[in-house]
């Protein structure tokens, strides 16, 4: 069944955090009747536990509803869910692409926030007709004339015919539906073309292999095709071809416009890459549909097993991880602390959280994860350019020529009052001023560069805490940098442990070095020899602390049985450290590190 | 070195004297309150033991050196005493020159046991001095004074014998100075052999399972102990012992060097041809078993291998000199000393001292020997 291209409408929702986008998606499947409202749970597209959990979407679902217009006739509308954090910024760009209009929704007591207008120009970048809707009108605080004006100012679109909405209330729904249908643009397409379709998602489930999303731009694709993959060049045969409903319901086959799923025995999700087109193998189409940028993770952490033995398990759901969220990167690495774990690289420091939460809710695999770092750029004395993902990547300090860091660009809507305390948080942060205007005379928008790294750690906290969450940010990224960046290395009875070496700014590194040191010495158990502590940079040691030994138990008689004896509980005691990682000489509990780790998670978050 | 020849036919002897006037609240040796008839099932058992051991290996080594332990072996009355070293000496050739020890307690001790051992062939005599601090006496539970045990060391000294004394510390409320006197004490008493032990709480005992409060870590007594024997002419020579040149105990040394030792008694451990044993633990258990002609022997072991390469090596690090290399190559393998070396390297170097020939634990070393024995294990 093929509906005419001008009775099909694909669009998203693309909003802020917190401004109703879920609500508003649950009204819009309950007012078409694509669920019942018996069925409806709160916010039914958010599936995974975990963006229940946290209130955000992180994976896209197409939901496909079928709505009689006020004209009389029925139209196939797609909904094409999106993530609403700024780690996902590339999630929301693929949206964007399987679709002609996006909904724009703005909270009407807060306004326009950061992330409303990153997503609008990213929309507006790829021509989609955008709706803007003023949602929360219901809300005693409500200023929707406000919304309206800022909509107009700050993002440039034409606010004179916004929707006003109450999601939760679910006035404003069907104004909603007829105006996707009147002011978002019918696909274009012919299905007399080659087929082309575009992947904007893909993911495995381990009954049916990969699950593509696909938007079809020209021909059709049935039930039984041989197709390819124009990028990777692999040919399947098509099992099944349906749409969400939001289930999934096999359909014969899916033509120009229309948004649905593919499944063809596809193993793993690098053969069906998402941006990558699907043809049909025997009349192929000239050339893929364009794809999307690449995207490179920004923040990378090593991922560890506790219990050692787990590390298959780890590795194959990371491998599983990895088949529904392809920006997610990691390889193989080892720490002389924490064993065999990998490297893993994300968008973003709440895309690697999830990830973390995800093993370990969906794959049960206990982890403990590094402190987290950004991607450096080393020069070396030659001139050559080298990427550092982790402090141990880095080069003996002679032979380093220069540091690069990775900057970001920022923008903060903030209400006036607040302005002084984000311009000192930035500066002490080693931000960058690029400037300041105000969008009514109570919000201002600043614009600040400042280094990734400085970003990860604890801005989000500190900003909140700063202007009692009143703030919004958004960033993009802003290339690389030279800094006066180095390497701290922590020995701990003279080895480098790499699990605690740092990379930061020459200014901190001494408070930075104090403060892990002082943790370490705090958490290290006494041994029987003493053990120092140091941080350093190069050769040079900028902190140095003891940990003094425990002098207890120092001998025993030992004749005859006494030998025995002894030797079994030694045995004993050994094998009660095994859980210990060993450093040098030294036995550290597992749990040392562990705490450590942890100790670190909590400044940061 | 040790000469296959003699291994064979000569050993050290171990006769555990399983008997106690009282109970001190930290020791987790086997002992009970002679009842009337026990010493003498004592005695009798003990030669059943000698004719069994002499049926299983032929004939009986000579022995080297002899230690007669307990328990307390002064509760031995002097006839008792005639009996017991009357059964040894119709049983045993003791070779020239060989090495005997008695363990004496100083409130059981009387001039006719000296005079006894005297005429036998007993050369030292170690008294369970334990400390010379009243406060520290009664703390343990002794059930002497520090009088006493001066008087003890005395008689011993007095009859020829060479006097070895044993200490504890880490005691109850103890300090440097107490135990500081308390070394000086056996050390004006003449003592030639100083064994000194950190008080260790063992389950089943009545401090294991209730520690008394105020132990001192042990540490710097060790330390101390170490720079005052040595300033005082007694060289360490064990980790736990110290001795005045040539005075060293040959009878324990045996035990850290793998040697044959024969046990004799109950609770006694022996170790020949590689398999270490102990007797039945309980008196009225040894008893029962050798008067059915049974093995009064409940426990073996022989380690082998990589177990036994590593025991070696712990026990020889335990003593001033310390693995020779060639010796460990050519009993446990060229590996075998590679990988013991390669352990060694990952620690401090100043807890060994070297001389490119063996390996042996510095003074530093000898304090950590806890630490360094666990990591050696295979």
């Amino acid at each position: 069944m093929t509906v005419p291209l001008e009775r099909i409408r694909n669009f998203c929702i693309i909003a802020h955090v917190d401004h109703g986008k879920s609500t508003l998606a649950d009204r819009l499947l309950e007012a078409t009747s694509t669920v019942s409202a018996r069925d409806m749970r709160d916010q039914v597209l958010d599936t995974l536990e975990l963006e229940r959990e946290r209130g955000i979407t992180i994976k896209l679902v197409p939901v496909q509803m079928k709505y009689r217009s006020r004209d009389g006739l029925d139209y196939i509308l797609n909904l094409i869910d999106t993530p609403g954090h700024v780690d996902f910024t590339y999630e929301v760009s693929r949206s964007l692409a399987a679709c002609e209009g996006a909904l724009l929704v703005v909270d009407a007591a807060q306004g326009v926030e950061a992330q409303t207008v990153a997503n609008a120009y990213l929309a507006a970048d790829q021509g989609l007709d955008i709706v803007p809707v003023i949602n929360k009108i219901d809300l005693p605080s409500a200023q929707p004339e406000q919304a309206a004006r800022e909509l107009e100012e700050v993002v440039g679109v034409d606010a004179s015919h916004a929707i006003l909405a109450s999601a939760k209330e679910g006035k404003g729904i069907e104004n909603i539906l007829e105006a996707v249908i009147e002011r978002i643009s019918p696909p274009k397409g012919d299905p007399g073309l080659p087929l082309q379709a575009l992947i904007f998602d893909s993911k495995y489930n381990n009954f049916r292999g990969v699950i593509c999303s696909i938007r079809v731009t020209n021909g059709i694709i049935r039930t039984g095709d041989m197709i390819t993959f124009m990028v990777t060049q692999k040919s399947f045969q098509v099992e099944e071809i349906g749409v969400f409903c939001p289930e999934m319901r096999p359909i014969g086959e899916l033509g120009p416009g229309e948004v649905g799923y593919l499944i063809a025995n596809v193993k793993t999700v690098e053969e069906a890459r998402v941006g990558d087109t699907v043809t049909s193998q025997r009349a192929p189409a000239k050339s893929p549909l364009p794809g999307y940028r690449q995207v490179k993770p920004v923040v990378f952490c090593g991922f560890y097993p506790i219990e050692r033995d787990e590390y298959p398990q780890l590795r194959d759901a990371l491998e599983k991880l990895q088949m529904n969220d392809s920006a997610i990167f990691f390889e193989p690495e080892t720490s002389t602390a924490l064993g065999f774990g990998f490297r893993c690289g994300f968008l973003g420091l709440l895309h690697m959280e999830i990830a973390r939460e995800r093993l370990n809710r969906e794959f049960g695999v206990d982890l403990v994860s590094t402190a987290p770092n950004v991607v450096y750029q080393v020069i070396d004395t030659k001139g050559s350019i080298l990427e550092a993902h982790r402090p141990s990547d880095f080069p003996e300090v002679n032979f380093i020529q220069e540091v690069r860091e990775p900057f970001i660009k920022i923008t903060a809507f903030v209400p006036s009052e607040y302005v002084g305390k984000i311009m000192q948080l930035c500066q002490d942060r080693r931000g960058v001023f690029i400037g300041m205007d105000y969008i009514t005379p109570l919000r201002a928008r600043l614009i600040y560069e400042l280094p990734l790294a400085e970003f990860i750690i604890d801005f989000h906290d500190r900003l909140k805490s700063a202007t009692r969450g009143f703030a919004s940010i958004d960033y993009e990224h802003a290339g690389f940098r030279p800094s006066a960046l180095v390497k701290v290395d922590i020995f701990i009875g003279g080895e480098v442990v790499d699990a605690f070496c740092f990379v930061c700014h020459a200014d901190r590194a001494f408070h930075r070095g104090q403060e892990v040191v002082r943790k370490l010495k705090e958490l290290i158990p006494r041994q029987m020899f003493e053990v120092s502590l140091q941080a350093a940079i190069g050769k040079r040691v900028i902190v140095r602390q003891n940990v003094k030994p425990l002098r207890k138990d120092v001998l025993a008689k030992c004749y005859g049985g006494d030998i025995t004896r002894k030797r079994k509980l030694l045995e004993k005691q050994k094998e009660g450290k095994k859980r210990m990682k060993q450093i040098g000489k030294i036995s550290l509990p597992q749990d040392a590190f562990l705490a450590f780790l942890k100790a670190g998670d909590e400044e940061e978050e | 070195m040790r000469k296959k020849s003699r291994g064979e036919h000569s050993a050290s002897l171990y006769v555990h004297i399983p008997f106690c006037s009282g109970k001190c609240p930290y020791c987790a040796f086997y002992s009970v309150r002679p009842g009337k008839e026990d010493v003498s099932r004592y005695l009798a058992s003990l030669d059943l033991e000698i004719s069994m051991l002499g049926r299983s290996y032929g004939t009986l080594p000579e022995i080297r050196t002899a230690f007669i332990g307990g328990g307390t072996p002064t509760v031995l009355d002097p006839v008792q005493w005639r009996n017991l070293l009357s059964l040894l000496e119709s049983r045993f050739r003791f070779l020239h020159g060989a090495e005997v020890t008695v363990e004496a307690n100083p409130n059981s001790i009387r001039q006719e046991h000296l005079d006894i051992w005297r005429k036998w062939r007993v050369t030292r005599v170690s008294v369970g001095v334990q400390s010379l601090n009243d406060g520290d006496l009664r703390a343990l539970g002794r059930p002497h004074d520090s009088r006493q045990s001066l008087e003890a060391m005395s008689a011993v000294r007095n009859s020829g014998f060479s006097l070895s004394a044993d200490l504890l510390f880490g005691l109850p409320l103890q300090d440097l100075r107490i135990w500081s006197r308390s070394l000086e004490g056996v050390l004006s008493a003449g003592a030639e052999h100083v064994s000194i032990y950190q008080l260790t709480l063992e389950k089943g005992t009545p401090w294991g399972d209730f520690p008394p409060e105020g132990l001192a870590e042990g540490y710097s007594f060790y330390r101390w102990a170490q720079y005052f024997l040595e300033r005082r002419g007694l060289r360490q020579y064990e980790v736990a012992s110290f001795a005045k040149p040539g005075k060293w105990c040959r009878h324990n040394v045996s035990y850290w060097q793998h040697r044959d030792v024969i046990g004799l008694g109950p609770s006694a451990w022996g170790y020949l041809n590689g398999v270490r044993t102990r007797n039945a633990s309980n008196l009225d258990e040894y008893v029962s078993f050798i008067g059915k002609g049974d093995s009064p022997v409940c426990f073996s072991e022989s380690l082998k291998g990589k177990d036994l390469a590593s025991e070696a090596a712990i026990l020889a690090l335990r003593t001033r000199w310390g693995i020779r290399f060639e010796r460990y190559r050519k009993r446990f393998g060229e590996e075998a000393l590679r990988g013991l070396l390669e352990e060694l390297d990952g620690l401090p170097p100043r807890l060994f001292r070297r001389n490119g020939v063996s390996v042996a634990l510095s003074r530093e070393g000898m304090r950590v020997g806890n630490a360094i024995w666990e990591r050696l294990l295979p």
